[in-house]
């Protein structure tokens, strides 16, 4: 750790001379990669929260309005407050798991180790500095994150503590990734083309020989990832809430939403005699401003399972992770905007291709799609809540057609199966 | 009226000599009495006749029509000096709330000696159910069978952890308990009949509402943890308390209680079609006991899906008429329904020539009730093992690792002592989850749903030393979610989460069950292997206990047989297939090649 810091000091030092003076052509296509530029984030953010043609940067996101009236006005202070301090020019908060150099350096470190240049390939904590929580990164360790109350904040240690909290929460340990277990990193797979964008890593660059028995013809167009990976963090219905008065006592046992600041705030504020005004910081701006985001799921589940057609015409995973609910209280204690989860009409919501790194032994069998009540069933009034669940306005992919569902329960698929079964027996 | 009464008297005694115009005057006493001598109803007797207490506590209102205070007075129920006129001899050994147990076997005996002895041995009277299964669980005692309850360990000064934890999470609910003992905001219980029977408070001259039709929020104070049965029912379960969406800047689906959160989900058919309230099925023997002291709730419960459904109609006994009188809502018939059980009349169950009526206690509305069909799906022998509730409860409350924690130094309420003293304990959990309860062979060795109850993982804090303990355990009861529709062929018979394996991924390989579990215990801190939400291994050995003799996880003959028809449902997903009227005998032309299947 030491040593880290010493070379992260050294390298701040050096940062604008050293690396740019050697790397131009990578620094260059580094800044227009996705890593720098969040623009997939951003944009998809923006327009579900109401904004027309949203085509900005990291780099070019407005500032925070100065009235905010609507949804739409509320969503550059979200992303400026609550998501973008992941971005690789931001000093990272320290919580653990989330420490991290800046830039080059935030990915890169062992770079130079008592004056001999070695090739820094990425180590996976780098990686997961960011790529944590419900992000594709920790599942990848087997790690699903808990729920925020207090009361989930178990079992105690064998020392009689509270579970160690990484990433700003607690985690539950659920299978891990086989290329995990097998000592694969991150890099392992993703290159430095793959990391900026210019060619995807897939499961056949390394499986070029698959089995041709297991994996029939009727299945070819599924991704690899669809029947392969064990589970996923599939979240449900993000409630989030900017409040511009201090009123903290009732987030007593809601001080652990994933926001290391947030955390210590709330710490702080629930301590004191005085009141403290609620503030946060704007992380692109490095400036503390009125204001705090909480937020709150509906639930959450690991053993979900949806399915889409993605833009290249695979059958891919599918998982809610942009669907919210906004609200916003001034300063004068007036609600500006209450519950609001849609916008003319349609709900503010998105749903994503979903490639978790959860890989099994085996594969899922036929039935958690073929006979899973959230693909198969129309009514989808067998569990409950599931009005929610229902995939709606999905980005990158189109839902399941009728036809494709019929197929997924025609004769031709019972037979297949029953064979199957049967020469298994 | 009463003095021209006693004037009447006065004048016959007076005057002998004038019998005749004092029997004139006293037949037209009585002519008058009678002509004004009211129906029923309030206020028919002048308050005056029966106790002094009426003096002070002027006006003061009945309990119910039953006990009307005009007739009944003061001093029957509270006990107290009747005659006299100030306040500190009147109320001198009088008692405020003579519904709690103490007073009831001195008061309310005087008229329901029987009920009050049926309640004080019943279950939520004594609580043995719960703390025998806390002891048993806990590795305290041996045996399910011991009838230890509250008023064994209420005068022992030591207690153990499982009483401990009892005195203090448990007792709260005792259906006797002090009701001055909750605090400002807390939802109040106890208070012997009145817990139950009170239907709305008094204050002044107001006193206090009595009733035996109980509303479903009465049930609900105390039926709302554990396997929170009151709540699933009006389709309340209880959430991971994020409280959202947010509403006025503000949490919303709080409970009642303020500290918990919930979600809606699909409530009983019985309370969304009919709007029935639990007493409409619980009968009186079934809640209040039978007289008997039982183990467990099973044994003290009356009522079975079946008695309504496919009920047996007798004529009309002397204790049907009467509660039917009672009731006062439903119409009289000579043909009710019996429980099987206790043959406790249901009368509001009536059969009218060939339809089968039913009436809403509380406020006498009239349904049609369906009787079960005899179609296949009810009367095939391969379910004849299954609960109704197996099929019929979508959902289940499963609250998974509860995780309890115990400092010896710290301070809490005890509710069976009802003072502070050392020992505190805090409840953490792990995860919660609705979707395709677990099955497993039930109390009554048929085939019911399961959910963790209780998975406690302990962390004693004991002087400057850290202990762990835990005991896993699931338990089969009746969610009280059901709905019409069943739960899917495959949900039971390929589904893991159904099955006991758990959530994680099951198949068939080279005729052998296969199952990778999702949750990793070890990795998580637990202080076992298996995964927290695997009742079995798919090689059949049980992983966590039952509180029960006869309940149980299925073994490997019974998991293998569940998946082995799956095979056959892949195509025949139906109970009216053919295949399924003789099963074992369609398998053995199957096998021997004499049918068209897979061709």
């Amino acid at each position: 750790m030491f040593k880290i810091a010493v070379i992260f000091l050294f390298s701040i030092s050096l940062f604008a001379k050293s690396c740019i003076d050697c790397h131009q052509k990578d620094a260059n296509r580094c800044k227009h990669s996705i890593h720098y530029t969040l623009k997939k984030a951003i944009n998809i953010t923006r327009e579900i929260w109401g904004v027309k043609d949203s085509n900005v940067t990291y780099q070019t996101i407005p500032l925070s309005k100065k009235s905010l009236k609507s949804v739409s006005d509320l969503v550059d202070d979200f992303l400026r407050r609550k998501c973008l301090k992941c971005h690789v020019s931001i000093k990272s908060s320290g919580e653990r798991g989330m420490k991290r150099g800046k830039n080059c350096l935030a990915c890169h470190t062992k770079h130079q180790i008592g004056g001999e240049f070695k090739k820094s390939k990425t180590p996976m904590k780098k990686c997961l500095s960011c790529h944590n929580k419900e992000f594709i990164g920790t599942d990848y360790k087997g790690l699903f994150p808990k729920d925020y109350d207090k009361s989930y904040r178990a079992p105690l240690t064998k020392d009689g503590f509270f579970p160690p909290q990484k990433y700003g929460i607690d985690f539950h340990h659920l299978s891990q990734d086989i290329h995990f277990k097998k000592g694969l990193t991150c890099a392992s797979c993703h290159s430095f083309k793959d990391m900026i964008g210019e060619k995807k890593v897939q499961c056949i660059d390394c499986h070029k020989q698959i089995a041709k028995k297991n994996h029939p013809n009727y299945h070819k167009n599924i991704s690899c990832v669809a029947c392969h990976s064990s589970w996923g963090v599939y979240s449900y219905e993000l409630s989030v809430f900017r409040d511009d008065i201090a009123d903290y006592k009732k987030w007593k046992n809601l001080t652990l939403q994933e926001d290391g600041y947030l955390k210590n705030f709330l710490k702080r504020a629930l301590k004191s005699k005085k009141k403290i005004a609620p503030k946060m910081p704007d992380w692109v701006l490095k400036k503390m401003k009125r204001g705090i985001w909480y937020s709150g799921y509906r639930y959450r589940r690991w053993e979900d399972l949806y399915l889409a057609n993605s833009k290249d015409g695979k059958v891919v995973l599918i998982r809610p992770l942009f669907q919210y609910r906004i609200s916003y209280r001034d300063k004068n204690g007036k609600m500006i905007v209450d519950d609001k989860s849609g916008i003319a009409g349609k709900k503010i919501e998105g749903w994503v291709p979903y490639y978790p790194h959860t890989i099994g032994k085996y594969a899922k069998s036929c039935e958690e799609c073929h006979v899973n009540p959230l693909i198969m069933d129309k009514n989808r009034k067998t569990q409950g809540v599931l009005s929610l669940k229902k995939p709606e306005n999905i980005i990158g992919a189109k839902s399941l057609t009728k036809e494709q569902i019929e197929k997924m329960s025609s004769k031709k698929y019972k037979l297949i199966r029953a064979k199957m079964f049967f020469n298994h027996y | 009226m009463d003095d021209i009464l006693y004037l009447g008297f006065s004048v016959l005694k007076r005057y002998n000599i004038l019998r005749y115009i004092s029997y004139l005057s006293f037949f037209l006493l009585i002519f008058i009495t009678i002509l004004y001598y009211p129906k029923g109803g309030k206020g028919a007797i002048k308050k005056e006749s029966v106790d002094q207490c009426v003096v002070c506590h002027k006006d003061m209102s009945s309990m119910d029509d039953a006990h009307q205070v005009e007739i009944f007075g003061c001093a029957v129920c509270h006990g107290g000096n009747r005659w006299a006129t100030n306040k500190k001899d009147a109320h001198r050994f009088m008692v405020k709330n003579p519904a709690r147990l103490e007073h009831a076997s001195i008061f309310c005996s005087k008229c329901h000696k029987e009920i009050v002895k049926r309640v004080s041995k019943s279950l939520m009277n004594t609580q043995s159910g719960i703390l025998n299964v806390l002891k048993y669980q806990w590795k305290e005692s041996n045996s399910l069978n011991s009838t230890i309850g509250i008023k064994d360990i209420r005068k022992s000064k030591q207690s153990s952890l499982a009483e401990d934890h009892f005195r203090k999470m448990c007792a709260a609910c005792h259906i006797d308990q002090d009701e001055k003992v909750f605090d400002k905001g807390m939802v109040k219980r106890g208070g012997g009949c009145s817990d139950c029977h009170r239907v709305s408070k008094g204050s002044g001259n107001k006193h206090a509402k009595f009733s035996t039709k109980i509303p479903t929020k009465n049930c609900l104070k105390c039926h709302n943890r554990s396997n929170r049965i009151g709540l699933s029912y009006i389709g309340v379960f209880e959430s991971e308390g994020y409280g959202t969406p947010y509403k006025n800047g503000n949490f919303t689906h709080k409970m009642s209680d303020g500290r918990r959160f919930y979600y809606k989900l699909p409530a009983d058919i019985h309370h969304t079609k009919a709007g029935l309230d639990c007493i409409d099925c619980h009968t009186e023997k079934g809640v209040m006991g039978d007289g008997r002291v039982h183990k467990h709730m099973e044994d003290a419960e009356d009522i079975k899906c079946k008695d309504c459904h496919k009920a047996k109609f007798k004529k009309i006994d002397t204790l049907g008429k009467k509660l039917l009188y009672l009731n006062g809502n439903i119409t009289e018939s000579n043909i009710i329904a019996y429980t099987r059980k206790f043959s406790t009349p249901l009368y509001n169950i009536q059969k009218d020539n060939n339809t089968t009526l039913f009436y809403r206690k509380i406020d006498g509305k009239k349904f049609n009730l369906k009787q079960m069909k005899d179609k296949p799906y009810h009367s095939l022998l391969i379910h004849k093992r299954l609960d109704c509730s197996a099929c019929h409860s979508q959902w289940m409350p499963s609250c998974y690792g509860c995780h309890e924690v115990y400092i010896k130094k710290g301070k809490q309420f005890d509710w069976v002592s009802k003072r502070v003293t050392k020992g505190q304990w805090q409840e953490f959990r792990s995860f919660l989850r609705w979707e395709h309860p677990s099955l497993g062979i039930g109390y009554n060795g048929k085939i019911m749903p399961f959910a963790p109850g209780c998975q406690v993982v302990g962390t004693i804090f004991k002087d400057k030393m850290v202990e762990k303990f835990h005991s896993m355990a699931m338990a089969g009861w009746d969610p009280h979610t059901t709905q019409l529709k069943s739960r899917s062929c495959e949900d039971c018979h390929f589904n893991p989460a159904s099955l006991g394996l758990g959530r994680g991924h099951l198949d068939i390989k080279n005729g052998k069950i296969v199952f990778e579990p999702i949750y990793d215990s070890n990795a998580s801190g637990m202080p076992f292997s298996y995964p927290i939400d695997a009742f079995v291994s798919e090689e059949g050995k049980q992983f966590q206990s039952t509180s029960r003799k006869r309940a149980r996880s299925f073994n490997k003959s019974e998991l293998y047989k569940i998946v082995e028809a799956y095979k056959c449902i892949i195509c025949h997903n139906s109970y009216d297939d053919k295949i399924y009227k003789d099963f074992n005998n369609s398998k053995k032309l199957f096998y021997s090649g004499k049918t068209k299947c897979l061709k």
